[in-house]
């Protein structure tokens, strides 16, 4: 049996019918990082004692016939921007390099309820500032599809451990497309649930008012299965919603009842038409099996990218002024010398901390932030950006009104080589065209595989309803089954 | 296009020391996506009400209750001992007053 290629409910079942054991399981997996992990840098720490330690339990539970949780015993995860108390979280930056969570995120508390088993935290861009993993500090990680090639960001990582076997499951976090753009570019599932649907308390900040923490899996119902853990109100979090949520399996969606938008203004320029072409044919392959397909405009969404890099760098900026080389993380302050040296006074110890702690892409967005608030341009980029994100959400409100789902490509290309855009920051941005507006209108998003461009795997999106996340995920899975037909 | 004395400005606001090379190559860069928000003025924002966060929540509070998380004397111990500069109970910075 392959160990490290089993779904989140086949590893249950496992489990339950005594055919395997959750310390065969997390050694499987070990052995699969061991193998290949060097090549593919998905890891930036490792966990098995703890690991087996938890597995021993499950298995000791087990053994006494009790019933276990759906997610105990299973491998998972976990970006390395979401804090598991006594563990070390670097958010991939120099800044925290040493840092070692003092408490759990609140999606880990709900994990660890469940026992579920954390083998380790994985590589991410810089502070989730990037879209290709190739600005972590500690070396990118690569695609496992093709080691010539990005496996996608922010959480690279995490997509890359569930695609190679490394994990059955993984979290990462979404705040313009990075949990669904890396899910895309490896050929796994991605799901960022509606904004305030899961809490963010114990997430590295990046942007506040779009972060959101997601399950990266390798179906639909894995993805759901996770989403059901780990939702919830929060009081540590209080941008988080309390919804009565209804149950994603036992629900019987008929695709003859699903409307599907198909939004014109993300079937244009820049989209490979390789790409265009099998989004289309899993739409066609839809409106035959009898779901109703309709045109739709999202004409704000022209400006979506503009007003995602004005509010996120300004967002950032404001988050990580707390990094300032005095509570904790990388600091200059041990060199700090009265008369002469190059460290003074307490201002060089914030210069000389962050100009040294922080990566290029980071400081580049703290700048832009700094820029884009300061006196004079508020105005003219942060309270227009504001207003114009506002018309963003109306365009989607709009469009519910008409369907339930909108179907678009994740990402206008497949995963590009390294190197490929880290000279321009610019083009690296437009690799999240597709993914943005969705994080600025807070609605949840999901991207699963459609049909391969050359032999690299191709993200399909769909976006839904704010808090419609268990209608969303019903749809994603008709269309998962129909685009394993076209496959 | 920024100037160098410009990106100075700013990396002074944001307390980021940049070398000379970096610099230029931030001019560069921030330029560059300056120039491609500009776009936003395109879009006519009259009437429209800004939005200010991800959902339409407004002022959450909850109780104060310390004993729930800050007496918990482990949290509090790893806290502190994660400072680079420390004294007994407190984070240690220098004098900042003459």
């Amino acid at each position: 049996m392959n160990l490290e290629k089993l779904t989140i409910k086949e590893a249950h079942k496992l489990l339950e019918e005594k055919e395997i054991t959750s310390v065969e399981l997390v050694e499987a997996h070990f052995d699969e990082i061991k193998k290949r992990d060097g090549d593919i840098h998905a890891f930036l720490s490792l966990n098995k004692e703890e690991a087996l330690e938890t597995a021993e339990k499950v298995d000791e539970r087990i053994s006494r016939g009790e019933p276990i949780e759906m997610l105990a015993g299973i491998p998972v995860a976990i970006k390395d921007n979401i804090l598991i108390k006594g563990a070390k979280t670097t958010a991939a930056s120099k800044i925290l390099e040493n840092y070692i969570a003092p408490y759990d995120a609140t999606v880990i508390k709900k994990l660890k309820e469940e026992e579920a088993i954390f083998i380790g935290k994985t590589n991410m861009d810089e502070f989730a500032m990037g879209s290709s993993t190739e600005n972590s500090a500690f070396g990118p990680t690569k695609n496992p599809v093709d080691l010539e090639r990005v496996p996608g960001g922010s959480s690279g990582g995490s997509a890359t451990a569930v695609k190679a076997g490394f994990c059955v499951y993984a979290l990462g976090s979404d705040t313009g497309g990075s949990i669904r753009q890396p899910a895309g570019f490896c050929g796994a599932v991605g799901f960022k649930p509606t904004y305030g649907a899961v809490s963010r308390h114990g997430l590295i900040a990046v942007a506040s008012s779009l972060d959101q923490i997601g399950p990266i899996a390798r179906n639909v119902d894995d993805a759901a299965a996770v989403f059901e853990a780990i939702r919830g109100a929060d009081e540590l979090d209080s941008t988080s919603v309390s919804v009565d949520w209804q149950n994603y399996w036992d629900s019987s969606l008929d695709i003859k009842e699903i409307k599907i938008g198909i939004p014109r203004e993300y079937f244009i320029h820049g989209l490979n038409p390789e790409i265009e072409k099998n989004i289309k044919s899993v739409i066609s392959k839809l409106e035959k099996e009898g779901a109703k397909i309709e045109e739709i405009s999202l004409p704000y969404n022209e400006w979506a990218l503009a007003t995602y890099y004005i509010i996120m760098p300004a967002e950032v900026s404001a988050n990580l002024a707390r990094f300032d080389g005095i509570k904790y993380g990388y600091s200059q302050i041990s060199n700090l010398s009265a008369e002469g040296g190059q460290i003074s006074n307490l201002l060089d110890v914030y210069l000389k901390t962050r100009g040294e702690g922080f990566g290029a892409e980071v400081r580049r967005r703290i700048m832009l932030g700094t820029y884009i608030l300061s006196a004079g341009y508020y105005d003219a980029y942060y309270s227009r950006a504001q207003r114009v994100r506002r018309l963003i959400k109306q365009d989607f409100d709009r469009a519910f009104e008409k369907v339930d789902a909108i179907i678009t490509p994740t990402s206008p290309t497949t995963a590009f080589k390294f190197g490929e855009k880290t000279q321009k920051p610019l083009s690296m941005y437009l690799a999240d065209v597709y993914t943005v507006s969705v994080n600025l209108a807070g609605v949840p998003g999901i991207s699963i595989p459609a049909r391969e461009v050359n032999g690299l795997p191709v993200g399909l999106q769909l976006i839904g309803k704010n808090f419609d996340d268990v209608k969303l995920l019903q749809i994603a899975k008709i269309v998962e089954q129909l685009t394993k037909e076209i496959i | 296009m920024l100037t160098k004395k410009e990106v100075e400005k700013i990396a002074e606001l944001a307390r980021l020391e940049l070398d000379e090379r970096e610099k230029e190559k931030f001019a560069e860069d921030l330029s560059s996506v300056i120039g491609y928000i500009q776009k936003l003025s395109e879009v006519n924002v009259e009437k429209v009400e800004p939005m200010t966060g991800g959902t339409n929540l407004e002022s959450i509070t909850r109780m104060d209750d310390e004993i729930k998380t800050i007496s918990d004397s482990q949290m509090r111990g790893q806290i502190l001992n994660a400072s680079p500069n420390r004294e007994g109970d407190y984070f240690k910075v220098p004098s900042i007053l003459e």
